[in-house]
């Protein structure tokens, strides 16, 4: 699955930059800045749209900072159509991403992935990221058999 | 009073690394980065940029390597139709600019020019450099030269988003005592070996040697490259491609297979894309060869003449059958397939088969018409042989319908 993804710098606002001290998150490609969210990081975030606005949500229950959430950051698109979120009030949001990475291949997304929003017992926002199995192509490329669900874009 | 005519040359364009140019140009977030695009179903790399080549992966190289080669690398699939439509635009260029243009390959053009009045060969080539960067977006390099063997040589040298016109003896020399015979199309390793125990090694070597040397080592394709080298155009820009010898069909699966039922399986559409070739070009086949390349290093082959040419499904694969037990090496893994037809005869010299019931054959016409009249609505493929079945996630990816060898008209390939 995809352990992380990066986004261009110029794609967030400044303002989101201080409030969630994304400093150290920043590298550089081709001389360009990007943020880098991976799942492996002692805080794991990913950035959402959510009314509009691009926010900064805790990426799944890594270190199970709550008790009822299940402790992984991501869910099958199945899972969600069978109705094992529906309690939870969900919501729909987009992740938006210029890259993917997995199994060390950083792949390059177009808009972003789909993402399922949800409150934990706090009302803190978790987000987990929506997966389906690979294409063949995905396979082939990253040997994973579960990929994330992108927006608008086959690869 | 004389009216001076224009002197003549031949002009090479050549994009610089092209698909990933031509993914730069629908995707400026690309420019600057290392990028890779991956073929075989995502499983190599089939083109890379000059900041990916700089970190030291190389074309056909296997994504596991090149990871390690370049962690930071991007990696994008490939898109023929894409390139093909950038490939167009380029061509338009080169044609406005020359009344006989070859199309060579997908980002590859042989050109004839005149000195324009006025101006000068380098001012051209700069011209058309800056044209095609403007109008498609693609970085391309041009070479003019007296010779295609020389343009070519002078536009290799030039790379990157170079232009540069070599007419004069002693510039030409210069340019080839740099180069080594081998980057010269059509010397490879046995040819090059061939040439350097008699002290052949650079371009300028092989120029200055003996012809009937030369001849004698290179057969009559070596001597035509003598003279080239030499200035003397003998090699011709071919505005319209000659009939083609064979046609093929196939490359690599992506994943290795020892399967028989997998490879059966890409016989089949290996054999319904060479059809559709056939028809295309009008031609019926009256020799089938199955290659199978196979991990361990091994080639298997088996070849099949036709008692009368076809272009007929069940008539080719009842006869592609019996060539693929031949080139089956049991348990072994096979890595890619190609399915060759050679002995082309054009459709309406074919007197058809004599011997054959007449309903057989009004029947097969009957299925491929219906084949063609379903998938040219519905989609290249839609209808296809339950002997794909195998195959479904191959179908499913939309990039497998359009390959590099499905775009028309190249010379080379
Ligand atoms: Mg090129």
């Amino acid at each position: 699955m995809c352990l992380g993804i990066a986004l261009a710098s110029s794609e967030i606002p400044n303002e989101l930059f201080a409030r969630h001290a994304l400093g150290h998150r920043v590298h550089e490609r081709g001389g360009e800045p990007e943020v880098r969210f991976l799942y492996r990081d002692r805080h794991p975030r990913l950035p959402v749209w959510r009314d509009g606005r691009l926010q900064i949500a805790r990426w799944g229950n890594a270190g199970r900072k709550s008790r009822f959430l299940p402790e992984t950051g991501w869910t099958w698109q199945a899972t969600i159509d069978q109705g094992y979120w529906k309690n939870l009030n969900p919501v729909m949001v987009d992740i938006p991403a210029s890259l993917g990475l997995e199994r060390g291949v950083w792949y390059r997304i177009r808009q972003g992935v789909r993402g399922l929003l949800v409150p934990d017992e706090n009302r803190v926002a978790v987000v987990y990221m929506i997966c389906e199995p690979s294409s063949h192509y995905y396979q082939i490329m990253t040997r994973s058999t579960r990929m994330p669900l992108l927006i608008e874009e086959r690869i | 009073m004389t009216i001076k005519q224009g002197m003549k040359a031949i002009g090479h364009l050549d994009a610089d690394c092209f698909y990933v140019s031509a993914e730069r140009v629908r995707d400026g977030f690309l420019r600057g980065k290392p990028v890779g695009v991956l073929g075989n179903q995502g499983a190599c790399v089939i083109a890379k940029s000059y900041e990916m080549k700089g970190a030291g992966v190389s074309t056909g190289m296997p994504i596991w390597d090149a990871l390690v080669k370049c962690p930071e690398g991007v990696y994008v699939k490939r898109d023929f139709r894409w390139y093909e439509v950038l490939s167009r635009l380029m061509l338009e260029v080169a044609r406005e600019v020359s009344p006989r243009v070859e199309y060579y390959s997908i980002d590859e053009f042989f050109f004839t020019v005149v000195e324009p009045r006025g101006g000068t060969f380098q001012g051209l080539a700069d011209s058309i450099r800056d044209r095609v960067w403007e109008r498609v977006g693609v970085p391309v390099t041009v070479g003019i030269a007296r010779t295609r063997t020389l343009a070519k040589l002078i536009s290799d040298a030039a790379k990157p988003f170079g232009a540069l016109a070599v007419m004069d003896r002693g510039a030409e020399e210069r340019l080839l005592s740099d180069r080594p015979v081998t980057e010269i199309t059509g010397i490879a390793g046995r040819r090059a070996a061939r040439l350097a125990p008699w002290g052949i090694t650079t371009c300028l070597d092989l120029a200055r040697a003996d012809r009937r040397l030369v001849r004698s080592l290179l057969t009559a394709s070596g001597e035509e490259l003598w003279w080239e080298l030499n200035g003397d155009p003998v090699r011709s820009v071919q505005a319209r491609r000659p009939a083609h010898k064979a046609l093929s069909r196939g490359g690599s699966f992506g994943e290795s297979t020892s399967d028989p039922a997998v490879l059966h399986a890409w016989l089949v559409r290996n054999l319904e894309r060479l059809i559709e070739e056939l028809e295309y070009h009008g031609v019926s086949a009256g020799r089938l060869t199955i290659a199978i390349p196979y991990k361990s290093g091994q080639l298997g082959v088996g070849q099949v003449n036709l008692a009368v040419p076809s272009d007929r499904f069940d008539v080719l694969l009842d006869v592609a059958r019996p060539a693929l037990r031949k080139a089956w090496i049991p348990r072994a893994t096979a890595t890619h397939m190609h399915v060759i037809a050679e002995h082309l005869t054009s459709r309406s010299d074919c007197s058809g088969d004599l011997f054959e019931p007449p309903a057989r054959g009004v029947r097969a016409r009957a299925v491929a018409q219906l084949k063609r009249e379903v998938n040219a609505r519905h989609g290249r493929f839609a209808l296809r042989s339950a002997a794909t079945l195998a195959l479904a996630p191959i179908y499913r990816d939309a990039a497998n319908s359009h390959d590099i060898c499905d775009v028309r008209g190249k010379s080379c390939f």
